[in-house]
């Protein structure tokens, strides 16, 4: 009989989860629609390089992301100036929701840029710059450039935004990934334009 | 001499540092929206009031897009009643200005408001906003003023707006203002141009103004408009103007003011593009009024008809060190005198007026600015309608004036501008020699303007 009263309890409790979470999936799809788009653009697919691409990225750094601008951790100015005041008010169940949300939403494919550049940021990309102790990128980021975790996709994102995330870790702007400031250490302007054209070729 | 040089600085510095802001028409660009936000005054601004791609779809979303703590009702079948900002959005504006001509004008002249050449306004403008959400779907932005010139408070710009997302592609609202423009998301149109949109408002201007240019109602309109903005490109807008004149319970053939005869329809329609950093916009825009002159004529019978259409295209690069705009409009104004003409006031049954700007503004770290515009209003001769008296009349019939403005941009924090501005008249009311009849030449009214802008 307590086993029944316990099965039942917990049926009913996942049940209520599962409620919780429908309604927090409906939020973020009406949050992503209504208010995101005005700069990610409807399902993630942003025009402006200002603004990164968010369709198909890995849940997992979409989350981390999303609290640190909650938290005023990451700090670059366009988080600043942007993502301190819309994600003030999130609660971890709405950006979970949005992580998924903008998760399953079909990524953009990537445009093959210059070719040098692109023959340069392979090299990098898939063997690192060994000289200055800068690590293959797709030691993290994975061959095709689809990330993992709390590892971002790059491939199919703004070269332009790409190349301003180096700049950040290398300026110190934005400091909350430890692992991309001592990636970037030495990195030259034209390594940085490479490996993110060829990420974002991917 | 080198401490009266030390004198005028200071003077300037104190002027400017306690400073105010505004002009003809007024201004947006206020801090509560980056309150109830969160997000700072370049997310919607290039540099204030100039509106970003991301500003226009804040505007178009009714100004409700907020995050902060919210004051909530709802009923027991969870139906929002309620969602309010905890602190009210409100805003104030502060603009003080000085003002030179290259010439004087004459005691005689204007109440002797400019006699002594070189005027300090402390505040010009000053200004209280509530601008922000009001509930869910549902914001505003209203502004009440003081005006320096004329000593007394005023109801300013005002545009409560309902918006909806109809699906990912589609946003809808309605726009309830009181000024044709107002509600227009780019900053071409009249009533929010780019770059100047401040000017002194105690120096000569041109007398001859379309009607959506703001001659003919200064904001004692009603409007209502239904608008959508679809695939983040194109914008439709269709709506109605009544008048409402300000301090009048009714309104009587006495009244100065122009009244619209019934409903003056209004419309636009605008393509924007945005690709990388850029946004490009073409659009066109107009409204058609039938309008008893006022003045002590009846409001019954003929009425005068103003068909104005226009053009505006509107150009942005938002570079992280770059900015540069191209704004341009050009309106075309069709004028039914039938009124006017029957009562003496117009020589002609018809006339015409044409008003085009351009303007290139170039910002550097969003810190320091340049601007350059040229202006052009030109029109039909009409000897009722463009008599000669000094300053602000006309000696040969025509309405035309032409020159180039010129502006140098200081702003040293996201909320507060200072701004040297040069008004240059090649034509002034129809001459450029002696062109009110009185001996004075257009390039007298070359005006100097310095203007400092806070908003808080």
């Amino acid at each position: 009989m307590k086993k029944i009263i316990a099965i039942a309890l917990g049926a009913a409790l996942a049940s209520g989860t599962g409620v919780a979470m429908a309604q927090a999936t409906k939020q973020a799809k009406t949050l992503a629609q209504d208010v995101c788009s005005a700069c990610h653009g409807p399902e993630g697919h942003s025009i402006s390089p200002v603004f990164p691409r968010l369709s198909g990225q890995q849940p997992g750094y979409i989350i981390v992301q999303l609290d640190a601008f909650r938290n005023k951790t990451r700090g670059d100015p366009n988080a600043q100036a942007y993502m301190w005041g819309m994600a003030s008010q999130l609660s971890d169940s709405t950006i979970k929701a949005l992580a998924d949300y903008y998760s399953k939403q079909k990524p953009v494919n990537g445009k093959p840029g210059d070719p040098a550049l692109m023959a340069e940021g392979k090299k990098i990309y898939t063997e690192g710059i060994p000289s200055e102790n800068v690590p293959a990128c797709q030691t993290c980021h994975g061959p095709n450039a689809k990330g993992v975790g709390a590892f971002p996709r790059l491939a199919g994102q703004h070269v332009q935004y790409l190349i301003g995330q180096l700049q950040g870790f290398q300026t110190g702007t934005r400091s909350n990934a430890p692992i991309m400031q001592s990636v970037v250490g030495k990195m030259t302007s034209r390594q940085m334009e490479a490996a993110a054209t060829y990420a974002a070729s991917k | 001499m080198r401490q009266g040089k030390l004198k005028t600085f200071i003077a300037a510095i104190a002027m400017t540092g306690s400073g105010l802001l505004l002009a003809p028409g007024s201004a947006q660009a206020v801090p509560s929206f980056a309150r109830q936000t969160g997000m700072a005054c370049e997310a919607c601004h290039t540099v204030f009031p100039e509106l970003t791609p991301f500003g226009r779809r804040f505007k178009m979303n009714g100004y409700t897009i907020d995050n902060i703590p919210q004051v909530s009702g709802m009923t027991p079948s969870k139906e929002q009643t309620l969602s309010l900002n905890q602190l009210p959005p409100l805003s104030f504006m502060l603009q003080a200005s000085y003002t030179s001509t290259k010439t004087a004008l004459p005691d005689s002249a204007v109440g002797g408001a400019l006699a002594k050449n070189g005027q300090v306004l402390l505040p010009q403008q000053a200004s209280l906003f509530y601008a922000g959400k009001i509930a869910p779907n549902f914001g505003a932005f209203v502004q009440m003023t003081y005006d320096g010139v004329d000593d007394a408070f005023g109801w300013d710009n005002t545009d409560v707006r309902y918006a909806q997302n109809a699906n990912d592609q589609t946003l809808w609202g309605i726009s309830f203002n009181n000024n044709p423009t107002v509600q227009d998301p780019w900053n071409t149109t009249p009533a929010w141009q780019s770059p100047f949109d401040q000017k002194s408002s105690v120096a000569p201007a041109p007398g001859a103004a379309t009607m959506l240019d703001g001659s003919l109602f200064d904001m004692s309109t009603a409007g209502l408009s239904v608008y959508a903005w679809i695939n983040d490109s194109i914008y439709l807008e269709l709506g109605g103007y009544h008048s409402a004149p300000h301090g009048l319970s009714q309104i009587d053939s006495t009244a100065g003011q122009a009244t619209i005869n019934g409903l003056a329809p209004y419309w636009r329609l605008a393509y924007e593009r945005q690709w990388e950093r850029n946004s490009w916009e073409v659009g066109a825009y107009g409204m058609v009024a039938k309008v008893y002159p006022g003045n002590g004529n009846a409001l019954s019978g003929p009425t005068d008809q103003y068909s104005d259409w226009a053009i505006d295209s509107q150009y942005q690069y938002i570079g992280d060190r770059d900015l540069l705009t191209f704004t341009g409009t050009y309106i075309d104004e069709k004028q039914t005198l039938d009124a006017s003409f029957a009562n003496g006031d117009s020589a002609n049954p018809s006339d015409d007026l044409k008003t085009l700007r351009l303007n290139v503004s170039y910002y550097y770290m969003r810190k320091y600015g340049a601007a350059l515009g040229y202006f052009s209003t030109t029109g039909s001769a009409d000897s009722g309608l463009y008599a000669p008296n000094p300053i602000d009349g006309y000696a040969n019939d025509k309405p035309d004036s032409k020159g180039w403005t010129a502006e140098l941009d200081w702003v040293p924090y996201e909320n507060t501008k200072f701004a040297l501005q040069y008004t240059m008249y090649n034509k002034f009311n129809g001459a450029s020699d002696n062109y009110d009849g009185a001996g004075r030449n257009a390039s007298d009214n070359n005006t100097l303007y310095l203007l400092s802008w806070i908003n808080f």
